[in-house]
């Protein structure tokens, strides 16, 4: 093969790579949606962001703050427990909204989850401190990208009444954003691709 | 620089016609020129490396925008048309003899492919992957580099790593509690991989951020040890470049850079202990130890390098106004001090001059035993 062929055939070979690799991300995540367990939880504002990805509302679920007594156990080591995965099992409760009911650092809870029961992975986001109650944390879903300018009506918006998102979680925890809803209208749904 | 590198080519060339040296060696001396004396940088291929940023910034802000008007589905097929298009449009140009252009065409497929991690992150509301992201971004970036043999790409991902090494101090508004010592394997990787894509701007950039690294180190940890560990490691570095100059060009290959960044490193390195021991009676021995240290590279390595002579004039007269601040304060020592740094400068202007005069007149292969 001559050099000028060869050139042409990495540069190739350099975008199919990359790709690739993207297409295989997208698919990761239109997985999730199509086969992951669809949960249905109470949402609220944080507050509105720019960030280079764009305009978005960051968002807070009533699962962000788990109580210390549904823990198996205290976190041990040096940053206690922050930045650590945590494993929490959600059960649907009173008016179709999801309640956690037991959590655990770093390892699966047991035994697996039994029907109308779901286990969704997190990172803890702070400390547990001698007087913590309860432990932060997220879930990598605490972001809603909105087109440019259209952020903050949302984030009043919400303010005001009850809105509720549904996430699909994968079986190994993993949440991804389905459909977002304003009491009971659909606002947005995520299409797979 | 690169007239210097140009020159030295167009002279091994005749050479080479003249019959004074054989093909190989020819070849041996361009590439070793290449490899530490910058190399190519032109005019043109500044301005072309200047458009194919503005491109790159066009495209990830235009993705940052959101637009509906635009199907998703149909921007991330933009994306990957433009991945496509630029790697391939840049291997066309290089072969045409475009060279410049063919780089600036990689660089912008490099950041359609950032583009489309950031516009998945966004069609599927991700949150809290952005270092991952990055990562995955300064990877991609990397592989192309290896994959093409490309200096401007092996910068970027360069750039990419640092601000993957940089963000994890952005989490928790600066306290800088998680540094990734995974970094200093990615910079020996990335470092490994200039030789190959011929770049001597990344291996520049890697040692400066390292310097960075050490500095958050010392942040994070506020030990001392730190900042010691980096002026002893830079002062090795520079009696490493010195001592034994052939495995320092084989190994490194920072040319005259190198002693620069030494000094730098070490400077960094006393400057912090000299804060930390501002209040201190032992503020002495860092001050001393930063005037020895200025004065020993400038004996060593400051004969043929102009850019360290003038980091370690600058240093000096940091120093020196540093040291005063902190010894001394008052008016009349204000006054004082100036005189005494003017006798002082004075006798130090001398001896550079007798120095310089010396180096002058010594032949240059009793420089280097």
């Amino acid at each position: 093969m001559s050099d000028r062929r060869r050139l042409l055939v990495i540069a190739a070979a350099v975008a199919l790579l990359q790709i690739a690799l993207l297409v295989s991300m997208i698919a990761g995540r239109a997985a999730i949606l199509r086969n992951g367990e669809e949960v249905t939880l109470s949402v609220m504002p944080v507050d509105p962001r720019d960030l280079l990805r764009g305009d978005y509302v960051v968002l807070g679920y009533n699962i962000s703050s788990v109580p210390t007594d549904l823990f198996a156990e205290r976190p041990e080591g040096t940053e206690s427990g922050e930045r650590r995965t945590v494993f929490v099992r959600l059960k649907e409760g009173n008016g179709g909204i999801w309640e956690p009911m037991a959590a655990r650092y770093e390892e699966r809870l047991e035994p697996v989850p039994g029907g109308g029961e779901v286990d969704i992975r997190g990172t803890a986001s702070a400390v547990w401190f001698d007087n913590t109650t309860s432990v932060s944390i997220d879930y990598g879903i605490e972001r809603f990208y909105v087109p440019e300018g259209e952020g903050r009506a949302i984030e009043a918006d919400m303010r005001q009444r009850q809105f509720r998102m549904k996430v699909a979680v994968a079986s190994d925890g993993t949440a991804q954003i389905k459909s977002f809803h304003d009491e009971e209208k659909m606002l947005y749904s995520e299409p797979l691709f | 620089m690169a007239s210097y590198a140009t020159k030295v080519k167009r002279d091994i060339a005749r050479w080479r016609e003249a019959g004074l040296i054989d093909a190989p060696t020819a070849s041996a001396l361009s590439l070793d020129v290449e490899r530490n004396g910058g190399g190519r940088v032109s005019f043109g291929s500044v301005l072309s490396m200047m458009a194919a940023a503005l491109f790159a910034a066009a495209i990830l802000i235009f993705i940052a925008a959101n637009w509906e008007a635009i199907p998703r589905l149909v921007r991330v097929s933009m994306l990957f048309a433009t991945i496509a298009a630029g790697y391939l449009g840049g291997a066309v140009l290089k072969l045409r003899g475009e060279d410049a252009f063919g780089q600036g065409a990689w660089i912008v497929a490099a950041a359609a492919f950032g583009a489309s991690i950031a516009l998945i992150g966004q069609m599927y509301h991700m949150s809290g992957d952005e270092k991952q992201a990055i990562f995955v971004w300064g990877a991609g970036t990397a592989l192309a580099a290896a994959m093409l043999r490309s200096g401007p790409l092996n910068v970027g991902a360069v750039l990419l790593g640092a601000v993957w090494m940089l963000m994890h101090g952005f989490d928790h508004w600066w306290s800088m509690r998680e540094l990734p010592y995974a970094y200093l394997l990615v910079a020996v990787l990335l470092y490994a991989l200039t030789f190959w894509a011929r770049s001597v701007t990344s291996r520049h950039l890697i040692f400066l951020s390292l310097i960075l690294f050490g500095f958050l180190h010392y942040w994070r940890d506020e030990s001392l040890a730190t900042p010691l560990v980096m002026a002893l490691l830079s002062a090795g570095l520079l009696a490493f470049g010195e001592w034994r100059p052939a495995q320092a060009g084989r190994w490194l290959a920072l040319g005259s850079g190198l002693p620069v960044h030494a000094l730098l490193g070490f400077l960094t390195g006393i400057g912090i202990i000299q804060i930390a021991l501002v209040d201190e009676q032992a503020f002495l021995v860092p001050s001393i130890a930063a005037f020895a240290g200025i004065i020993a590279a400038l004996l060593l390595a400051g004969q043929e390098n102009r850019m360290l002579r003038w980091l370690a004039y600058a240093a000096f007269a940091f120093q020196l106004c540093f040291v005063y601040m902190v010894m001394l304060g008052s008016m009349l020592g204000t006054a004082g001090f100036f005189v005494l740094g003017g006798l002082v400068l004075s006798v130090l202007a001398w001896l550079i001059t007798r120095l310089e005069r010396r180096f002058a007149a010594r032949p240059l292969e009793g420089m280097r035993p």
